[in-house]
């Protein structure tokens, strides 16, 4: 069964792929096709070469014949040479016996010893007489040949000397075991190829050929013409070995198997496609029926879902109901929806049951009328009690499904959902109510007016869409014209407010009567309402003055509204008034208020300001910004960086850094920092910085920054001149202290020489020690000389400041040390420029450049030329004279602070006393400058003076 | 009571002068040197320890001289105490009489005591017979 399947299976399948088919059959006959034809082919080929090898072994059996005939001629001839004197008998009758009986042979020759000697017949081959073949270049290998394997041999063909081309059989003769010569036979090769049945072949389907290696060339020679290389073609051959011969046959027409073969070829191959073709017409027609009845049923298919679609996703319900019991018979999804019923609930309805009781009655007559055929259809707005007992009002519109005059069976009733339409006017019945009230009762006075005859009056006097300039104007140069306007207005209609606020009478009163709401005087902004008409503007929001029943005037908030749709004609405007009498004055308060604040705030001696707390963007900034800083409050708050931009730059970092850390952690905080003036002036602020916080959130800053450069300079000034008490009252203890030590020393030396002055016991001992006292007191005297100098220095007692050269100066201290100079072979090198003048004590530059000097002199190095340079040059302002050496230096690591220290001696030098840099310390320090010190043991000292 | 070997370093050649008699109206020093500032005495030291010399009992120091000032000396000293065996006296001889120096010498735990010039017989008898 199974299998049954598959082939139904399988045919079904090549029915509906009728092109398929019809290949597969074409295909599968060309393969039959090719399959016969290669085997024909086959067959013929092989016929062709059967009767090409049995022709051409006829051949060869001929020319084996000739030769071996060939072979009895030339032993025979042989025969007649005398065995004694190896000369023929009977030579000319042998041969013409030998002709006679052997037609392929067309001369005999003898050849004793190599040399053609006789030859049968004579004529015609006389030129052959006498030839030596051994000695012949052509003949002699072959005849060699068969001398060597004592076997007769066939020569040639070859040109033969006697004319024509012929082959020579050539039989060794020998005598005695000895070789006497050849007997040979001559065959020309027109009577080799006749005698053989050469020239019998059919040379309409061959040809022959016959080739020969070349003893001489090794080369295959051929000997008939050649038609072409016929080594492609379709050829036998076969070999004679007696005389090296290869012979050929040639098939002329190697194609001609196929061409046997093309005509039955083709017309098979025409038959399968026509096989095909014809399979395909076969099993195509099946095919396009099933197509069509595809075709037709998924048509079919489509129309019924299409329908079924429209029924049940129609927007209206639609119901089958049957016309006699009122039940449903088909329900769409709309329909069920709208009721609240499944299917399978609504089939076990009918209309009566779910409509409203009050409307049933209208509907059920309807219904009789068209049962009676009184009317085609019904259309009615009724009620629907839902599933869940909700009314829902619809529009059911009843169509008969039977014709006039036929059984009356269903009908087709079309359902719309008008609730939502019911509620609109239940709704719009309620809002007219309640906007009627809303304008009755609302707070604001409100009135409905006609402006249409001012905006005809407008329009008749060219000012509608005038340029509003020239409107004012006008209406201002004519009183009259706006009295007119004014007249015009009609009042509609005024609300309850209205008549409070402004006329405690009746309404009516009120229509007739525009000069009770307004007065007699024009309301002065009635201008600018009447330039609003002209321009079409149909909303206008001003303030205005009225005055009301109790003659106050009374400060107003208008509002014209043109009702919509009625833009052009203007016939209904609402006119809307609020009393902001309180509200204005309030405000009125509320500024001089904030007036007389900032005016406070502007008198403030200092910069008040605020900013917000993230960006530092200041909303606010005193006038007094003005005065401090020089800059506008509107240029700074107009600029969101305008406060960090005008920070000083040394300040600029810290400042911020500072305020963002206390702003962060909410802390108000006071500091003083420099500001860049709009004069480019640094100017010192103190800023006193609050946060303002609102609910625990930082929100602004605001504080205070007051000019504080006055009190800065004050402090500086201040710090200035502590540190110079500082710095004297520093000098006055080093000063005592150097007093008290030097002296110290001195005193205890002369209280130890009294002591042993007492205690000695003889007049010479006495003597050393008053020796001693006086030198003692030299010494004290000394000190005494240079304390005494160095306060006068420090008092400036007599001290006269000069304008002096320097340069000359320098060569004074020079000439003064020329001695030590010269003794010590000392260089000095000068860089000043002439000219350079200083203010300063002659006898105070004098000293410090010979102190100087002199010390690098006395601590050169002991192992180099002592080099002293003079440098003058600028350092920050200062003027500074160096005075480098290449000296023993100092180490001043360890001695620093006693370089410039009295007493003080870094030596063993005898000349060393510890007082000259000192002293010069000093002196420069009195002119108000000072020297430092650079120095590197070994290397040398470098003094730097700083001059003012 | 062997009599003891004393050094007495100070740049002060009057004051040389002076101690040298002072020392020997004493009677109780069997030797007396002197050096002109610290970096003499400490060779002298250095020298003595490498010839196996007598080393001083007793050392009498000034503050301020050239070269080597007593504080470096201590310092020079303190790194060759090692080496010497018998114990060594240090005192502070100056004339300046500031507390600072006073308190200074303090620190040093090789300094045994601090005296004020003038030094009298009295003060190098005390300070023999301390040992």
């Amino acid at each position: 069964m199974k299998s049954i399947n598959k082939r139904s299976n399988l045919i079904g399948w090549f029915l509906k792929r009728p092109k398929i088919a019809g290949l597969l059959v074409s295909l599968i006959l060309c393969i039959v096709l090719f399959y016969v034809v290669s085997q024909r082919y086959q067959i013929v080929k092989e016929n062709k070469e059967k009767e090409m090898e049995n022709i051409l072994s006829a051949v060869q059996q001929n020319i084996g014949q000739s030769l071996k005939n060939c072979y009895a001629t030339t032993l025979t001839l042989a025969l007649i040479i005398n065995d004694d004197n190896g000369v023929p008998q009977n030579f000319d009758k042998i041969a013409s016996q030998l002709l006679a009986s052997n037609s392929s042979i067309n001369s005999v020759q003898l050849v004793p010893d190599g040399i053609i000697r006789y030859i049968y017949p004579m004529k015609g081959n006389e030129a052959a007489m006498g030839l030596n073949i051994l000695k012949s270049k052509n003949l002699r290998k072959e005849a060699l040949q068969s001398v060597a394997n004592k076997k007769m041999y066939f020569a040639g063909p070859f040109e033969l000397v006697q004319g024509g081309t012929g082959i020579v059989g050539r039989f060794p003769v020998y005598n005695e075991n000895k070789f006497w010569g050849f007997s040979a036979v001559v065959i020309r090769l027109e009577t080799l190829f006749k005698t053989s049945g050469i020239s019998t072949i059919d040379t309409s389907k061959y040809y022959f050929q016959l080739s020969k290696i070349n003893p001489n060339t090794s080369k295959e020679e051929f000997f008939l013409p050649m038609v072409g290389d016929f080594s492609t073609k379709n050829y036998v051959s076969k070999t004679i070995s007696d005389g090296d011969w290869k012979i050929y046959l040639i098939s002329k027409n190697p194609n001609d198997v196929y061409a046997q073969l093309i005509v039955p070829t083709v017309l098979g191959f025409i038959l399968a496609l026509f096989f095909g073709v014809f399979i395909l017409l076969i099993f195509r027609k099946p095919a396009e029926l099933q197509l069509l009845v595809n075709e037709q049923a998924t048509k079919l298919f489509n129309s019924e879902i299409k329908f079924k679609t429209i029924f049940d996703q129609a927007s209206v319900g639609i119901a089958r109901i049957d016309s006699y019991t009122g039940y449903f018979m088909e329900v769409n999804e709309k329909h069920r929806d709208l009721l609240g019923y499944t299917l399978e609930e609504i089939k076990n309805k009918n209309f009566q049951s779910v409509t409203y009781a009050e409307d049933l009655a209208a509907d059920l007559s309807n219904l009789e009328k068209l049962r009676q055929g009184e009317i085609r259809e019904y259309s009615m707005e009724k009620r629907y009690i839902t599933k869940l007992g909700e009314i829902i009002w619809v529009n059911i519109t009843v169509s008969p499904m039977w014709q006039i005059n036929e059984t009356v069976t269903t009908h087709i009733a079309i359902v719309e959902d008008i609730s939502a339409k019911k509620e609109g006017e239940e709704l719009l019945k309620k809002s007219e109510v309640r906007f009627k009230s809303l304008f009755d009762d609302s707070p604001l006075a409100l009135w409905e007016e006609d402006y249409s005859a001012v905006k005809k009056y407008l329009a008749e006097l060219n000012l509608i869409n005038e340029d509003p300039q020239i409107v004012t104007a006008f209406l201002q140069s004519h009183p009259e014209i706006m009295q007119k306007c004014f007249s015009l207005i009609k009042v509609l209609n005024v609300n309850n407010q209205c008549l409070i606020e402004y006329a405690p009478k009746t309404k009516l009163e009120h229509l007739s009567n525009t000069d009770i709401l307004f007065g007699k005087e024009l309301p002065h902004y009635f201008i600018k309402h009447l330039v609003a008409i002209c321009q079409g503007n149909n909303h206008l929001n001003i303030e205005a003055q009225i005055k009301n029943p109790k003659n106050e005037i009374r400060d107003i908030h208008l509002i014209y509204s043109v009702v919509k749709g009625y833009e052009d004609t203007l016939e209904r405007v609402i006119i809307a008034t609020e009393d902001i009498t309180e509200r204005k004055s309030a405000e009125k308060k509320a500024l001089n208020t904030q007036q007389k604040i900032e005016s406070l705030i502007n008198t403030v001696d200092g910069i008040v300001w605020e900013c917000d707390v993230e960006t530092l963007h200041f909303s606010f900034i005193s006038k007094k910004v003005k005065d401090i800083l020089g800059y506008n409050p509107e240029e700074w708050t107009s600029n969101p960086n305008f406060w960090k931009d005008h920070i000083h730059p040394d300040d600029s970092q810290w400042v911020q850094q500072f305020c963002k850390t206390n702003t962060d952690a909410n802390l108000n905080h006071d500091f003083e920092y420099r500001m860049i003036a709009k004069s480019g002036a640094s100017v010192w602020l103190r800023d006193i910085v609050n946060i303002i916080i609102e609910n625990g959130r930082a929100t602004s800053m605001r504080g205070i920054m007051i000019d504080i450069t006055e009190t800065k300079k004050a402090e500086k000034e201040l710090n200035n001149s502590f540190n110079l008490v500082t710095e004297q009252n520093q000098r006055l203890l080093n000063f005592s202290y150097i007093v008290s030590h030097n002296l110290r020393s001195h005193t205890s030396n002369i209280s130890s020489i009294v002591n042993l002055i007492e205690i000695s016991e003889t007049q010479e001992e006495r003597d050393e020690m008053v020796q001693l006292l006086k030198t003692v007191s030299e010494s004290l005297n000394d000190t005494m000389v240079h304390l005494n100098e160095v306060i006068n220095i420090r008092t400036n007692i007599g001290l006269v400041s000069q304008s002096i050269d320097l340069k000359q100066y320098i060569d004074t201290a020079q000439n003064v040390l020329t001695e030590q100079i010269a003794l010590n072979d000392v260089s000095i090198t000068t860089t000043i420029p002439k000219n350079v003048m200083v203010n300063y004590n002659p006898a105070y530059l004098e000293s410090i450049l010979y102190n100087i000097i002199s010390n690098s002199i006395r601590y050169r190095h002991p192992e180099r030329k002592p080099e002293i340079s003079i440098d003058w040059f600028l350092e920050n302002d200062m003027n500074v004279l160096q005075i480098s050496d290449n000296g023993v230096g100092i180490d001043l690591v360890k001695n620093a602070d006693k370089i410039f220290g009295m007493y003080k001696t870094f030596s063993n030098n005898p000349d060393s006393k510890g007082i000259g840099l000192f002293i010069t310390k000093n002196q420069i320090e009195a002119m108000g400058g000072s020297i430092t010190v650079e120095s590197q043991p070994n290397m040398g000292t470098t003094f730097k003076i700083y001059i003012q | 009571m062997t009599k003891k070997n004393i050094w007495v370093i100070d740049d002060d050649p009057i004051y040389q002068i002076l101690i040298d008699k002072i020392i020997k109206k004493a009677e109780v020093f069997s030797s007396f040197s002197s050096f002109k500032n610290g970096e003499e005495a400490i060779n002298a030291l250095n020298d003595s320890l490498k010839n196996m010399d007598s080393l001083p009992d007793l050392i009498l120091l000034d503050i301020n001289m050239p070269v080597m000032n007593g504080w470096e000396f201590m310092e020079a000293f303190a790194l060759i105490k090692s080496l010497i065996e018998k114990p060594i006296s240090v005192y502070i001889v100056s004339s300046s009489i500031a507390v600072e120096d006073k308190n200074k010498s303090k620190t040093y735990p090789n300094i045994l005591g601090y005296l004020s010039k003038p030094i009298s017989i009295n003060d190098l008898l005390l300070i023999a017979s301390n040992d």
